[in-house]
Order: C-alpha cells, then structure tokens, then sequence
C-alpha cells in the first residue's frame, strides 16, 4: 500500500529524475526531455519503438484478414475477380506503386537525415513523402470517380450500369474487396500524411536531431507498413492473377 | 586516443556533449537508392510477368516477387536488419500468425479433392437472393423470434 509518506519519500528519492533526462543538442536544436519513467534515452527509445512494432503486429493482421478474405473468395470465383480486376487501370495502379515506393525511399532518407541533424534536408525529404502521398489519393480519386461511373461500388449499391460484370457470377464480390481494401488502405496514407506534417511541425522547431529522431522514426515505420500492404494490393486487384 | 575520443563525442557517449550523430545504424544513401531502384524493377517484372499466362503458377509468382518486395521494404527502409531480435521477433511472429489463417482458411481448396475424390468437382454455391438479402425489410417471422 502506499502512505502518503512512502509516496513523499519516493518522490523525493528520484528528485532529480523529476523531469527527466536531457539529450544534449546541437546549436539551432531543442534538447529533447526523456518521459520522467524512464531512466535514460535509450530505454525511452526501444520501449517506444517496441510499442510501434507491436502496433504494426496488429495492422500486419488487420489487412491479413482481408487478404485471407481475398484469397477464399478469388478460390469460389476466379472468373469473377479476373473480370472485375480487368475494370481497374492497371497503369494507374502501377502509378500509384511507383509513387508510394518512391515515398517510401524519401521517408528512409528523412529518417537518415533525421538520425544525423540535417534538418532542412530532412524537412525537405518529408515534405515530398507528404507530395507523394498527396499525389496518390489524387490519382485514387479519379479512379474511384470513374468506377462509381459505372455503378462498379460495393454490396447493394452496386449497379453495373454498362453491364461489364454481367457474364459472371456476382460481380459485385470483387468491387466490395476492391473498395474495402484501398479505402482502409488510403484511409492509413491520409493519416501517415497527417502524422508527417505533425513532424515537420516539431523538425521546424528544431525537435529532432541526432540524439532524439524517435517522432521521425516511428512514423516513418508507419508510412514504410503502407507502402508495403500496397505492394500486394496492387497485383491482387489490378492484375488479378 | 584523440580519435577515439572524437569518436565517442560525435556518437554521444561523451556526458554533456551535443548528439550530433546518432548511435544507431545510420543506412547509406547507397544502399537506400539501391532498394528503391531494386523495388522499382521488381514492380516492372510483376506487371511484365501478369501479361502472360502461366495460369495458376501466375498468382504463385506474383506472391512471390510482392513477398520479395515486401521484405526489401523491411530490411532496409524499416530498418529491421539493424534493429534488435525483440522487435525482430514481434513482427515476423505476425506474419506467422497470419500463416495460420491463411493456411486453414486456404485448406479446402487444396485438399478437397485429395480427401474425397466424390466431390472433386466443386460443390455447387447457392446463388444468393441479392434482393431478399439487402433490399427487403425484416421480416415477420424475424420478429417473433
């Protein structure tokens, strides 16, 4: 049980971890204050990054149910998912991977930048991976204008106006993965985008230099996880084979 | 000994010294442009390879280069060739987990005709009354229940 006393003396035992320890910046740079539990910057560093990782465990499965999905259901139809996936623009897809890859490459050399104090390079290789975010849903936008077009949308709503899904079993299955799966997955591009403003935010005021890159670091693991739930989303659905 | 020194300031060990430079791994920009270039032919290969027929080895190999990919993306640019086995470990064990999924998910198709050679064919799927199903309101029998 803790008494007032023991809870005092605690306190006063760990005075001077009170407000934690201070990573040393360079000039121009605001020193970062490790969170007061823990004892120094490199155990606030790997239990945060373990956490980040632990996160991604839960979304590697978020889209494995999906994908396990996917895959029974390309089993019972074939034909199904290989007409519906001749309706996408597999150029635009490829595009679309192009872009998220190279994003991917600009957030790694952000990170670098990050881990050795070069902040405009560093604001500058995140501000394109934001572009290139940018860029993608723009390009989804108009795929997702044309196929609702065509009433090629999910469940009850799907149409088919121009009939291209008609010689085959419910067609309709293929568009509801379609649009499940690339709206949960812009759904992650618009926050990793939102994440990488809020850091270029802090890497404006100087937060992030060698000795505290975390923010840069974890976020960028997060863009990376996109980029590569898209590196199979692409061939399932563009190029069903 | 100066060097040594220097060494220790530059990554930080020395108490009171400005981090400049982490003492983490810090990838080359080398490599880093190598992976995205590598990233990009193997892009190039699974639109190339999806324009020919090989017929099912297609989705095979589609997995496979996508799984290529996938773990260039986790090696280098998430780093994880550098980071510790805990975090290996939390990750990887994932992708294990989901490997069951798939597995058991995935068993009927590829076993049902080695199991029992009498429904080798497909067994017939119910056509679904995509009308009754969305479009009709609850009905009586559901309230009395």
């Amino acid at each position: 049980m803790h008494t007032p006393q023991e809870a005092g003396g605690h306190g006063a035992g760990h005075d001077a971890h009170h407000h934690g320890v201070v990573v040393p910046a360079p000039p121009g740079f605001v020193p970062h204050v490790v969170a007061h539990h823990f004892d120094t910057a490199e155990a606030e560093f790997s239990a945060d990054k373990l956490a980040m990782w632990l996160f991604l465990a839960t979304e590697v499965l978020l889209f494995g149910g999906l994908f396990a999905a996917y895959f029974y259901y390309h089993g019972v139809y074939p034909e199904t998912f290989k007409v519906g996936g001749h309706q996408l623009n597999w150029r635009l897809g490829a595009l679309n991977t192009l872009i998220l890859l190279f994003s991917s490459y600009t957030m790694a050399m952000g990170v670098r930048a990050a881990q050795l104090s070069q902040k405009a390079l560093m604001q500058k290789m995140l501000g394109i991976t934001v572009l290139c975010g940018l860029g993608f849903l723009v390009v989804k936008y108009f795929e997702y204008a044309a196929k609702v077009s065509h009433g090629l949308v999910p469940a009850r709503w799907f149409s088919d106006h121009d009939h291209v899904m008609a010689g085959v079993e419910n067609g309709h299955l293929f568009f509801n993965f379609y649009w499940t799966m690339t709206a949960i997955h812009g759904l992650h591009v618009l926050i990793g985008m939102l994440l990488i403003l809020w850091v270029m935010k802090g890497g404006a005021k100087g937060r992030f230099y060698g000795g505290y890159y975390l923010p840069v670091d974890l976020v960028g693991l997060y863009w990376h996880l996109v980029d590569l739930i898209w590196i199979f989303l692409f061939p399932l659905l563009y190029l069903v084979p | 000994m100066s060097a040594h020194s220097a060494h220790a300031e530059a990554h930080g060990h020395a108490p009171g010294a400005p981090v400049l430079v982490t003492h983490h791994h810090v990838s080359t920009v080398a490599i880093l442009t190598k992976v995205f270039l590598t990233l990009v032919i193997l892009t190039i290969i699974t639109v190339g390879v999806s324009q020919v027929d090989f017929g099912s080895a297609n989705m095979v190999i589609a997995m496979l280069v996508a799984a290529v990919k996938a773990a260039l993306v986790m090696t280098f640019f998430m780093h994880l060739r550098y980071d510790t086995a805990i975090n290996n470990i939390f990750i990887l064990s994932s992708f294990a987990f989901l490997a069951l999924l798939f597995v058991f998910t995935l068993t009927d198709f590829s076993t049902r005709k080695a199991v029992n050679p009498i429904h080798a064919k497909r067994a017939p799927i119910a056509e679904p009354d995509t009308h009754y199903l969305w479009k009709t309101p609850r009905t009586k029998e559901h309230k009395h229940e």
